[in-house]
């Protein structure tokens, strides 16, 4: 076997952010070599976004961090590139699809790589034909990116990356803002990639059973930052999550009958009905853009409905970003906000919400999962004891998840009626009631979730993807 | 200019220019509809609002250009959104943006606390009221109704842009999202000192 | 024919609107903003594919604005000299205060009419491309400024959604009118707040693309030809016509 010479090499190094007093990690030592296909796990705020803006050289030169020890990319001390220069062998996928463009096309996108390595003019066509060619995007070559969907931009920023032609691909969490199933495709996509260009792939992910056998190698940090395991990666499941016992009351809270609404001519909701008990957890789900968040919105009143009636308790609302909702300086000002539930009430909703610790901090500044229960304590503030809960899995992790799991079961148990909007099959499994399906504006009747989970045919049309099935299939014939 | 700049520098306060271009717009639409009933005066009090991006993107990045900067971008930005009275109106970005800029030089981008925000929204207001003396015809107007205006316009540019320019992004410091830039650095070093 | 001013070099075109307006800035007489904005508005009939109801409908407030010098002046303007023509109550209106009127809210017409034409023949893209190429603008800048521009659906989406969600708030415990004034503030804030995030993001994006604001090469070049020059010929020629209403009239 040939030795091969390390793309990177990480030599006991440290880096600190400079407004933290830890830092953010800890003598790491670590080598990583051409066509690997490398996975950074570890628990969120572990640093293994930072380690990758390291290998990027994006860190520390942009955060002024602190750094010892030694980074070397392809045998050269990191410090001595200029900025940028690395990054010719080095490309990156970020996360979020909406912030990694500049131009309006994807030719035009495409082009601006070149640009930047000054590839002469009468090369760039070559080049961009190549590459859209080799990953299946030549239809969508004068396309303009805005008008794509999350997944699609995702391949058109791999596309940008790879044009440059790397020895390395680093990937940090790109398919959180995706749903499950065009995950999948995403990874089968750059799978194909990877073994046409023999390139090194490094990613930072957290829901690894999207990946299948992507990857050969686990590298994961542990909590401050070291490494814990540097290992042979194997293959996940999806996460286990506890059944919810139900807490379904007799008692109906909430009713909508018929709604309709039609903007600029396109029917966004047609006829939806449904009747929500005290207690119950209700999961809709169903493709993209076909109308969930529309049905919340003209659930709690925000959107106006055309016809239709919705009739019982008031329905809250909290949005994907849910600082959305945020119009106060401190949570507990959040809280109190509307003036309709007393101050004592106030006191016993943070205390229930274990928000007490940070009442007085700005709702903006504090973590993911806090922002969530501060819109959750408002709208229960507000009065509004029926909760629709707008995709509040995407991007999370277990732990994450977890406590988002305690929270939905905490608040049925209450008495209130919830609605969660999401794609994770396995996460709706483990707390619905009863799960309803959308498609073009059109909501299902509800459905006992061991209903939907055994018909594979209603799972496809909706585009939903159970991972628990395909691996027990997987498991059974090996 | 850039050199000593980040890119994600550049690209935050390009940003501003493009937020603010549309704020400049929408208050530019007002401001016309009202100059059809009450006359020029209609702008003067609230010339302030079209210096503010300066203020508010100098208070956070601090460094030379930022004031002058995103006041040109808004106005670019006002005319490339097709609305606006075109490139002129990237001139009166240009010279309201140095106006600003010129009373940071000054204090040789040392200090940032409110009353140097106000001189520069005030100085921002001398400057587009000389220019706008000589395009838009002042000459041809009563002097106490020029010196009425000027008086408006130059506080205007001290309250609006300057306070409310220091109240805009501190509020946004207190998200959490500054993070990393010089206003963030500052507050910090405040605290330990 | 009718695509000439859309493909004239944009540093050239906006060099030539900017000359323009400073060279009307020195004429008091109402008759060089008229001739003005009517050569500009045939030159652009001519010219361009403008979509002249929205032409009309943007056209409308500077109208408004127009009108809105014109009996301001006519108010506070200064006496001048010259034989009074009217007597309005207290107010004597010269003939120098009566074309003065005409020639400010004329001069308001002619500014508007060739912005709008700078406007509504430009893309913002082949713009800043061209300021770039031709104009030596630091591609830093240029760029960051294409990817603010990207971001303005994304900020407009993000504008609606909040809007939502605060409706669903409500106006507050005790809704005062100081109170609407800061719910602007509310909007801003949060807005403000995700577009530093998405700065950031973009910038690293750019970076990690290998984009160092150096020398680069250009894709889509922007020439710099006869035909601009030509077309830089013909609004000269529309300004000087327009000038020389000062010897005629």
């Amino acid at each position: 076997m040939p030795v091969l010479k390390p793309i990177f090499q990480l030599d006991d190094f440290s880096f600190r952010f400079p407004e933290s007093a830890q830092p953010t990690l800890h003598t790491i030592t670590l080598a990583i070599y051409p066509q690997e296909r490398l996975v950074i796990t570890g628990p969120s705020g572990c640093g293994k976004s930072t380690l990758l803006y390291v290998l990027n050289r994006l860190y520390p030169h942009n955060c002024d961090g602190e750094v010892s020890g030694n980074v070397r990319i392809f045998g050269r001390i990191s410090q001595e590139y200029e900025p940028g220069e690395a990054n010719r062998h080095v490309a990156t996928v970020f996360q979020d699809p909406d912030s990694q463009f500049c131009m309006p096309t994807v030719e035009e996108e495409l082009a601006f790589t070149l640009e930047n390595l000054q590839v002469p003019r009468e090369e760039m066509p070559k080049r961009i034909d190549r590459i859209l060619r080799m990953t299946g995007l030549d239809d969508i070559r004068h396309g303009v990116i805005q008008n794509f969907s999350g997944g699609m931009k995702q391949r058109i920023a791999t596309a940008c990356a790879l044009i440059m032609e790397p020895d390395c691909l680093l990937l940090d969490e790109p398919l959180a803002h995706l749903d499950p199933l065009t995950a999948k495709e995403f990874v089968a996509w750059l799978g194909q990639l990877q073994q046409q260009s023999g390139l090194a792939i490094v990613a930072v992910e957290h829901k690894l059973e999207l990946w299948g056998e992507f990857f050969d190698r686990e590298v994961s940090l542990s909590e401050n930052g070291a490494i814990q395991k540097d290992q042979a990666y194997t293959r996940r499941n999806a996460p286990f999550l506890p059944k919810r016992e139900t807490a379904k009351q007799p008692k109906v809270l909430f009713e909508a009958r018929d709604v309709s609404i039609t903007r600029a001519s396109k029917a966004l909701l047609r006829g939806a009905s449904l009747q929500l008990y005290e207690g119950e957890v209700m999961v809709i789900a169903g493709p993209n853009g076909s109308g969930k968040s529309t049905l919340l919105k003209a659930l709690c009143g925000i959107m106006k409905r055309d016809s239709g009636m919705i009739s019982g308790e008031f329905a809250g609302f909290v949005p994907q970003s849910p600082e959305q909702l945020f119009l106060s300086k401190t949570v507990e000002e959040e809280l109190s906000y509307s003036g309709n539930s007393s101050p004592h009430d106030v006191k016993d909703l943070l205390e229930a919400l274990a928000l007490n610790p940070i009442a007085q901090d700005h709702p903006f500044s504090v973590s993911h999962g806090q922002k969530r229960r501060v819109a959750i304590g408002a709208m229960l503030a507000d009065r509004r004891q029926v909760l629709l809960l707008d995709e509040p899995t995407a991007g999370q992790d277990l732990k994450a998840l977890m406590e988002l799991h305690h929270q939905i079961t905490s608040r049925a148990q209450d008495g209130c009626a919830l609605i969660v909007v999401t794609h994770d099959m396995n996460f709706a499994l483990s707390i619905a009631d009863t799960i309803c399906l959308m498609k073009d504006g059109r909501l299902s009747a509800p459905l006992e979730p061991q209903e939907l989970f055994s018909s594979p045919a209603l799972l496809a049309e909706h585009r939903l993807y159970w991972p628990e099935k395909e691996e027990s299939y997987a498991t059974s014939f090996t | 200019m850039l050199k000593e700049w980040k890119l994600k520098e550049i690209v935050l306060m390009s940003l501003f220019g493009v937020v603010f271009g549309i704020v400049y717009l929408l208050f530019l639409h007002i401001g016309n509809l009202w100059a059809g009933v009450i006359g020029p005066l209609a702008y003067e009090w609230m010339f302030g609002i079209w210096f503010i991006v300066s203020i508010i993107s100098m208070y956070i990045i601090r460094k030379p250009g930022a004031a002058f900067l995103p006041e040109t971008l808004a106005a670019a930005i006002e005319v490339m959104l097709g609305n606006a009275i075109g490139p002129r109106l990237i001139l009166s970005g240009i010279i309201q943006g140095l106006g600003a800029e010129a009373a940071f030089a000054l204090t040789r981008y040392r200090h940032f606390h409110v009353g140097i925000l106000m001189l520069a929204g005030a100085s921002a207001g001398v400057f587009s009221f000389v220019y706008g003396y000589f395009l838009s015809g002042y000459a041809a107007l009563d002097p106490s109704f020029v010196a009425l205006m000027f008086t408006l316009r130059v506080a205007s540019g001290a309250i609006i842009a300057g306070i409310g320019g220091k109240y805009i992004a501190d509020a946004l410091l207190a998200t959490g999202s500054l993070r990393g830039y010089a206003i963030a650095k500052a507050e910090k070093g405040d605290a330990r000192a | 024919m009718r695509r000439l001013l859309h493909e004239m070099n944009p540093s050239l075109k906006f060099l030539a609107v900017t000359a323009c307006m400073l060279a009307l800035a020195f004429f008091f007489n109402p008759w060089t903003p008229l001739m003005f904005f009517l050569g500009i508005v045939l030159v652009q009939l001519l010219f361009s594919q403008t979509n002249w109801k929205l032409w009309s409908l943007v056209m409308l407030p500077f109208v408004f604005g127009a009108f809105g010098y014109f009996w301001t002046t006519l108010v506070f303007g200064e006496s001048g000299d010259g034989p009074v023509l009217w007597t309005i109550g207290m107010i004597e209106i010269t003939a120098q205060k009566w074309e003065h009127a005409w020639s400010l809210s004329l001069r308001v017409l002619a500014f508007s009419s060739i912005s709008l034409l700078f406007a509504f023949t430009t893309d913002p893209v082949r713009f800043i491309q061209s300021l770039m190429q031709q104009g030596k603008l630091s591609p830093k800048l240029a760029f960051s400024v294409l990817i603010s521009y990207q971001f303005l659906p994304v900020l407009k989406t993000e504008f609606e959604q909040l809007q939502q969600a605060h409706r669903l708030r409500g106006p507050g415990a005790k809704p005062t009118p100081f109170k609407r004034i800061t719910a602007l503030r509310r909007l801003l804030i949060p807005l403000l707040a995700g577009a530093v995030r998405k700065a950031e993001r973009a910038a690293f994006a750019m970076e990690a693309r290998a984009f160092t604001g150096a020398a680069r090469s250009h894709y889509r070049e922007i020439k710099l030809g006869h035909k601009d020059y030509a077309l830089l010929g013909m609004f000269s020629l529309v300004l000087a016509l327009s000038c020389s209403a000062v010897f005629w009239t």
